[in-house]
């Protein structure tokens, strides 16, 4: 059974100067024919062609549109494909997608580009997830990791760990299965040697992974402190709009609220929370329950305190409660109340050491040493939030922020898990070497090892240990 | 109206290693047999090396044996040299290899042949099939005789259409030197439809030992050990010889360079692919022209005579240029050729086209077996011999198929990757390609197979005592070292040779045997242990004991196999329509048919992702087809019963 034809527009909806729509399948060619007759049968190959794209039911033109063919198996889904580059606007785009059904397509599925595009071998699976990763993408930060992505570099970096785990197995199956050759042994401590270098890049990999996969969920900020200390307000201030109610009344906010937004280029879960306080009603103390939740799995808190309130016990036991688990950015909110200092953020970075200087009007809070960083900052007026958002950014994604924009990410929880059961497999094939376990019987962790890589990329291939082998010495009694 | 013989149940074409095999395992089950070659002076000929055995294939040849096989005994009956490979390593990769006497071993083979009731042997060159509605009724030979049988297993090696190549010169037709090619028979099968493709091998020159300076070579013992590779019967042992070691060096290099042209494998007068690991001396030169030297072993080709077998330089190469490369090589320099080394090319069937018996999947009655699967060497001809030989026996007798799994034994892994990964150079087993090399021993091919054999009737009476009595000995040895205590004075010397902690009490054999650096060989070596310490059941305990923790992973992996073994795929499934599936992998498993899932997976360019999907594809299937809602249960029963 042959596949059909599908077709989709594949810009966003909404306004653009252009849309652009992809056909897809075996009769992409009777398709354009129908769709736009002035082309060429077959149309030219790979080049944007200008043509009227008319209704085939009663042949009115809808658009003047360039026409770009690309035939399988070398076009993205590995099928015919057509790029159909239209005006704007949610109508036109309807209107020629509506006509490439008429003319025998039918509307693609969510994602069924790509899933052609995986099952006719054009993409493996880490790229697959890359290219959902980039549709998904609200964020700088992931948009860039799943454009690398796509381009192979997890793959890459996985295949490459896998060659070097399936050298060092033929390296040592060549001693078992050709004993009389002349080669002499491969020394156990190259081996050792050789199986530590990738279980260090394993470990290089996996240090990305808990960044890597906030890229995709978004790191938890939330928002804390006493009630009325301009959390709400704060909140509305970095969302860009007004979400939560703001009133001068203490305890307004009773149930947790919260909002995707990008900071610093890295996208966030901001969280906003009752205030918290001993003595509160019934509905405030859950609130604050929930709050002490979302505390409990965040990636960085945003401790409130206006400028012109003192610091105090609750502050103290705050960050003597919090601090030792997640980063706590103090913010000295409503800093517009008090004359213009030079404002800003302080990092206090763990490599750099804490910092205890706080510019302007604060004073300094006892016991808080052990802060992330602190930022004088204003909903009204806006000062210091770019900073704070900056601050937020290096904080949660210091990591990725440091390296290479090129260097492979994992941001997914099936990649990590990949990751380090190889890890584990290697590790465990260096402690048999070392108690003397023959090479054997410590060969089936490197199968194991190869066997979970192999299942993050989805590609097996059982002969390849012999190739290595046969690359490599010349084997032939 | 030409001459008829009928009133058998098989019908084998070819005495070489399949063929005596697969005839006498049918021939062992009851089935009337009849085995058809062109000369039985030949049965059992040794095309190439007289060596049997080796790293995997030493497993093998004990499979094979352990079947009720006739390799083992006649190995036996001729070895005149023998090795345990990887003998330094652990006994988990230990090989057995036996260089034959050349004369002995083909008249061991017809001696065991001959003791069996059932079979006849019949001289005569198979020239076409009788076919009747798509299945085969019978054979017609060159000499006019028209043989009927509804089953047939065909192992004609390597000449169907077998052309031999020495130096640049055309071609001859022949199917191995000094034999007739069987043309009549490969066009026969090519008008069933079947698939045909083309490998080539070689074979290097042999000389007069006479003419052979052994003060230029290193000698290489034989070891002494008493070893069996039969498990059943104890066959004489012939006198032991040795072999020698020598070395090509830079000049020989020179001139391999200088007429390669020259060469039938590389001037290109060969089409086909050959094998990478046994390559010409042509292949070595080119591939790893920087290596200073080659090794070279001379082999005897017999006790009674001083022709010796070049092991290593492999060529089609022209005469005067085998002879001008020898002289290059220590101890070679007066030496005189007595055969030629040569290059063969031949037609195979690609094995998708067979199912897991060996049976051609799309005649029924037809089973394939050894070089015309695509594999080398004698072991896998044999091996797969014995599995198309029981299965022929099994089908003319209406009793249930018999096939290996990948955790059972290498011939399970050899048939398994014929029939799922087809071949793209002649196959050869090795311990790589088995994912459970530690189950899969030497040492416990009888504990393995022959429970097997025993049940399908393969054994007689006096083999199922042998049988029964190794199996007790293992139980009881295993019991004595978990159960009995080793006392400090009797151990400790021991201890100390091999720089262990000495003990101050008594412990169990068993925790001694734990630590790593003591074997079973320094334990009891010389001491009274109630077992021979050097026998198969020492080595059985050693790698069981020693290294419990990866057995037990192997165990538990071949499990998981096991389990999705479980998973049957019919073998009507509409693969093209299963959309989530890749297409390459859809047209491989349309292909292939896997019959169950372990098998579809090792199909190359399966995914695993495939694999989830081909599960609920098949669900989704079934579903849609009322009438085979039996089978989703019979797979739940199936499930239940396991776990039960
Ligand atoms: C030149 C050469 C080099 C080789 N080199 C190597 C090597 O380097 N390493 C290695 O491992 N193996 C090598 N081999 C392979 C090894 O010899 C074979 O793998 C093994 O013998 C195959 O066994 P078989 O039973 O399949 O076929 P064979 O041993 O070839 O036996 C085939 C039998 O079928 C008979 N026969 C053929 N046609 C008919 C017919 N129409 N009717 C009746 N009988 C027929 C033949 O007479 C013969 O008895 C080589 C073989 C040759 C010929
Ligand atoms: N001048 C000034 N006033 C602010 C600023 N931010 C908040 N306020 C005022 O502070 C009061 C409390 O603000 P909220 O944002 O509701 O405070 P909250 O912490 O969310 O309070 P609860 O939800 O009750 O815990 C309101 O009257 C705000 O108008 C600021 O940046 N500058
Ligand atoms: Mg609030």
């Amino acid at each position: 059974m042959k596949a059909d034809t599908i077709v989709a527009r594949s810009t966003p909806p909404g306004r653009g100067a252009l849309a652009v729509l992809r056909l897809s399948g075996p009769a992409t060619r009777r398709v354009l024919e129908k769709v736009a007759p002035e082309l060429s049968a077959p149309p030219p190959v790979r080049r944007p062609t200008l043509a009227h794209l008319v209704n085939p039911a009663d042949g009115s033109t809808l658009d003047r549109g360039l026409v770009t063919f690309f035939p399988g198996p070398a076009s993205y889904t590995g099928e015919d494909l057509a790029e159909l580059s239209v005006h704007g606007g949610v109508l036109v785009s309807a209107l020629v997608e509506e006509a490439c059904r008429r003319a025998g397509a039918r509307q693609a599925e969510p994602g069924e580009f790509t899933r052609r595009a995986y099952l006719n071998g054009k993409l493996d699976l880490v790229q697959a997830e890359a290219v959902a990763d980039m549709v998904d993408a609200q964020n700088a930060a992931l948009h860039r990791t799943a454009v690398h992505q796509m381009d192979g570099g997890l793959s890459n970096r996985l295949a490459e760990l896998r060659e070097a785990l399936v050298e060092l197995e033929a390296l040592l199956v060549h001693q078992i299965d050709f004993p009389e050759e002349d080669d002499p042994p491969v020394p156990v401590a190259t081996v050792l040697e050789r199986a530590g270098a990738v279980e260090a890049h394993m470990e290089g990999l996996l240090a990305t992974a808990p960044e890597g996969e906030l890229l995709r969920e978004g790191a938890l900020a939330v928002l804390a402190g006493r009630p009325n200390t301009g959390k709400s307000s704060l909140y509305n201030a970095l969302l860009g709009e007004e979400r939560a109610i703001v009133t001068p009344t203490p305890g307004t906010t009773r149930d947790a609220l919260e909002a995707r937004v990008q900071m610093g280029g890295f996208p966030f879960r901001l969280v906003d929370t009752a205030g918290l306080r001993s003595q509160a009603g019934e509905v405030e103390r859950m609130g604050i329950e929930v709050a002490r939740r979302y505390l409990a799995g965040a990636d960085v808190i945003l401790l409130c305190l206006p400028v012109d309130m003192d610091w105090g016990e609750p502050e103290d036991s705050f960050v003597a409660e919090w601090a030792p688990q997640v980063p706590v950015v103090v913010v000295r909110s409503c800093a517009d109340r008090v004359p213009s200092t030079d404002g800003g953020a302080e990092a206090s970075a763990a490599d750099e050491g804490a910092s205890d200087v706080l510019g302007g009007a604060g004073d300094v809070p006892e016991g808080a040493g052990s802060v992330a960083g602190r930022v004088m900052a204003s909903a009204r007026s806006g000062q210091g939030l770019q900073e704070l958002r900056t601050l937020l950014g290096r904080l949660v994604f210091s990591g990725l922020v440091k390296m290479d924009a090129e260097a492979p990410v994992l941001t997914r929880r099936r990649q990590r898990e990949g990751v380090k059961d190889a890890r584990g497999e290697v590790a465990a094939f260096r402690q048999a070497l070392r108690d003397g376990v023959p090479a054997e019987a410590a060969v089936s962790h490197l199968r194991s090892a190869e066997t979970a890589l192999e299942e993050l990329l989805g590609v097996i291939s059982p002969e390849e240990i012999l190739d290595q082998v046969f690359a490599r010495f010349c084997i032939g009694k | 109206m030409a001459a008829g013989r009928d009133g058998y149940d098989v019908i084998v074409i070819g005495g070489g290693h399949a063929g005596t095999e697969a005839a006498a395992a049918s021939a062992r089950l009851g089935a009337r047999t009849v085995l058809i070659t062109p000369d039985l002076d030949r049965i059992g000929q040794m095309s190439c090396n007289p060596a049997i055995g080796g790293v995997a294939k030493g497993v093998v040849a004990r499979e094979v044996d352990a079947l009720g096989g006739v390799m083992g005994r006649a190995t036996d009956a001729s070895r005149i040299h023998f090795r345990m490979l990887n003998r330094s390593k652990g006994p988990a990769v230990w090989g057995p290899r036996a260089q034959c006497d050349r004369g002995l071993y083909p008249r061991a083979v017809r001696r065991v042949l001959d003791e069996l009731e059932d079979l006849e042997l019949v001289q005569e060159m198979v020239s076409g099939l009788i076919m009747d509605e798509g299945r085969p009724r019978g054979v017609v030979t060159r000499g006019g005789q028209v043989v009927a049988g509804r089953v047939v297993v065909v192992t004609a090696g390597t000449f169907l259409r077998g052309k031999i190549h020495v130096g640049g010169e055309a071609g001859v037709d022949a199917g191995r030197a000094g034999e007739a090619p069987s043309l009549e028979l490969a066009e026969a099968l090519e008008a069933q439809g079947l698939e045909l493709a083309r490998f080539k091998t070689g074979t290097p020159p042999r000389v007069d030992g006479r003419t052979v300076d052994f003060s230029r070579v290193e000698v290489q013992q034989s070891h002494p050990e008493d070893y069996r590779f039969s498990g059943y019967v104890d066959e004489e042992l012939p006198d032991q010889t040795v072999c020698w070691i020598t070395w090509t060096g830079r000049e020989l290099r020179d001139l391999i360079q200088e007429n390669l042209p020259r060469s039938a494998l590389y001037g290109g007068a060969l089409s086909g692919r050959g094998p990478r690991y046994c390559p010409s001396i042509e292949d070595k030169i080119v591939r790893f022209p920087d290596n200073p030297r080659h090794q070279v072993f001379l082999e005897p080709e017999g006790l009674h005579t001083r022709e010796l077998y070049v092991n290593g330089l492999s060529t089609s190469l022209p005469l005067e240029v085998q002879e001008a490369f020898l002289r290059t090589v220590p101890g070679l320099e007066e030496a005189r050729i007595t055969r030629m080394g040569y290059a063969i090319e031949y037609d195979y069937f690609p094995p998708h086209q067979l199912r897991h018996t060996l049976e051609v999947r799309s005649i029924p009655g037809l089973f394939f077996a050894g070089q015309i699967n695509g594999t080398t060497g004698y072991e896998e001809a044999a091996g797969q011999g014995i599995v198309a030989g029981i299965n022929a026996g099994l089908k003319a007798l209406d009793r249930d198929p018999f096939t290996l799994e990948r955790d059972q034994a290498y011939l399970g892994v050899l048939v398994d990757d014929l029939v799922t990964r087809g071949v793209d150079e002649p196959y050869r087993l090795f311990t790589s390609r088995a994912e459970f090399r530690l189950l899969l021993r030497q040492d416990n091919a009888q504990e393995r197979l022959g429970p097997l054999a025993r049940e399908l009737g393969l054994l007689t009476p006096r083999q199922a005592d042998a049988l029964q009595r190794r199996l007790d000995e293992r139980s009881r040895v295993l019991a004595w070292i978990r159960d009995s205590v080793a006392r400090p004075d009797e151990v400790n010397p021991r201890l100390e040779e091999v720089d262990s902690t000495p003990l101050r009490e008594p412990v169990r054999w068993v925790e001694l045997l734990r630590r790593p650096e003591v074997s079973v060989e320094a334990l009891f070596r010389g001491g009274e242990a109630p077992f021979d310490p050097e026998g198969d059941v020492a080595a059985a305990v050693e790698v069981e004991i020693k290294y419990e923790g990866y057995v037990e992973r192997e165990r538990e992996r071949a499990e998981r196999l096991r389990e999705k073994a479980g998973f049957k795929l019919p073998e009507e499934l509409p693969y093209m329509e299963f959309e989530t599936i890749s297409y390459e992998s859809r047209e491989k498993l349309g292909r292939v048919r896997p019959s169950n899932l372990a098998q579809a997976g090792r199909i190359p360019g399966v995914s695993p992702a495939d694999l989830q999907n081909l599960i609920l594809e098949v669900r989704r299937w079934r579903r849609s087809r009322p009438a085979d809602a039996s089978q989703e249960k019979g797979e739940a029963a199936a499930k239940a019963e396991k776990a039960g």
